[in-house]
């Protein structure tokens, strides 16, 4: 039982699906069948692929191929269980497996500068100095400010981060869609959580919502 | 930096719990007793208020409808049997 009045958005469970049986199935009626229950979510994984292929066209190519993938291993998805959840580890995996492999030379030492940069400074800004009129503040940012500090935290962090707070995924539903053990993924929505919020600040403070102290803290400019 | 020590006793596990209670992952117990404190300590409940405000934010931000042709292209491959890449 989830005790959670908060967050954990359910899936409605498919109960008619948990009759199916999927070794006896025409490839006809397994193909009505995933068209009908996975062909749901492609605006949610174009919308996280764009977090991590970061342009449309390749967003476009990573869907198509999660999906055709997934069809290719749907009989291996056991009805009645967690198919968005499914998907998105198929999801995840195409793009570590085909894009990022094809990133890799180009994009390594940069992402390894950026990690290391944005971890110190996620260090050295671990109070909770920030008000309401704060987070008044970042709500006011817009979108494009948002993706572009999402975009610029380390990837693993990035989408750990997406998963949970975008998509309402519990850790251990994260844990099986990035296949990391529940702590690593704790470890990562903490410490890309604070990566987002600093940069969110930047970002703020760049737009003249926010002006930073004397300190190095954050300080809000008085409502008019 | 907040003096308050009911939820840990330092900043990160504060906010770890803090986290913990957004993401649902708490015990029945532990929930109440969050929520309790939540209910009495601004230095908390602001941190809580800002971790509510920056998801929604990104949630908000992140929301993008796919392009109206890509439904089209994935049944078509689904139809055509063309093979995964990899």
């Amino acid at each position: 039982m989830n005790t959670s009045e908060n967050a954990q958005t359910e899936e409605p469970a498919p109960q008619a699906d948990a009759e199916v049986d999927v070794a006896t199935e025409s490839l006809e009626d397994r193909r009505v069948r995933f068209e009908r229950d996975a062909m749901v979510y492609v605006d949610q994984l174009y919308s996280a692929a764009m977090r991590m292929a970061r342009n449309p066209s390749d967003a476009e190519d990573l869907v198509q191929e999660a999906y055709t993938k997934a069809f290719s291993a749907f009989h291996q998805y056991k009805p009645g269980t967690n198919l968005k959840a499914w998907l998105y580890r198929i999801l995840t995996n195409t793009y570590i497996n085909l894009y990022r492999k094809r990133q890799r030379e180009p994009q390594q030492s940069n992402a390894d500068q950026v990690e290391d940069w944005q971890l110190a400074r996620a260090e050295s800004h671990t109070s909770s100095g920030l008000r309401s009129a704060e987070a008044e503040a970042l709500d006011h940012l817009p979108d494009s400010d948002v993706k572009s500090a999402l975009q610029s935290i380390p990837e693993e962090f990035r989408l750990a981060v997406y998963f949970a707070d975008v998509e309402g995924f519990a850790y251990k539903e994260i844990s099986d869609i990035m296949n990391t053990p529940i702590g690593t993924v704790m470890s990562r929505l903490h410490r890309g959580r604070k990566m987002l919020r600093d940069l969110l600040a930047d970002y703020a403070i760049e737009r003249g919502i926010l002006k930073p102290t004397a300190e190095g803290s954050i300080e809000t400019e008085k409502a008019p | 930096m907040s003096d308050c020590q009911s939820l840990g006793d330092c900043d990160d596990a504060r906010v770890t719990r803090i986290y913990e209670y957004l993401d649902g992952a708490l015990s029945r117990d532990d929930l109440a007793e969050i929520k309790g404190h939540l209910d009495t300590c601004t230095d908390c409940s602001t941190e809580y208020d800002l971790e509510c405000v920056i998801r929604s934010v990104v949630k908000r931000s992140c929301a993008e409808a796919a392009p109206a042709n890509l439904k089209a292209a994935i049944l078509d491959r689904l139809h055509n049997g063309r093979p995964a890449e990899v």
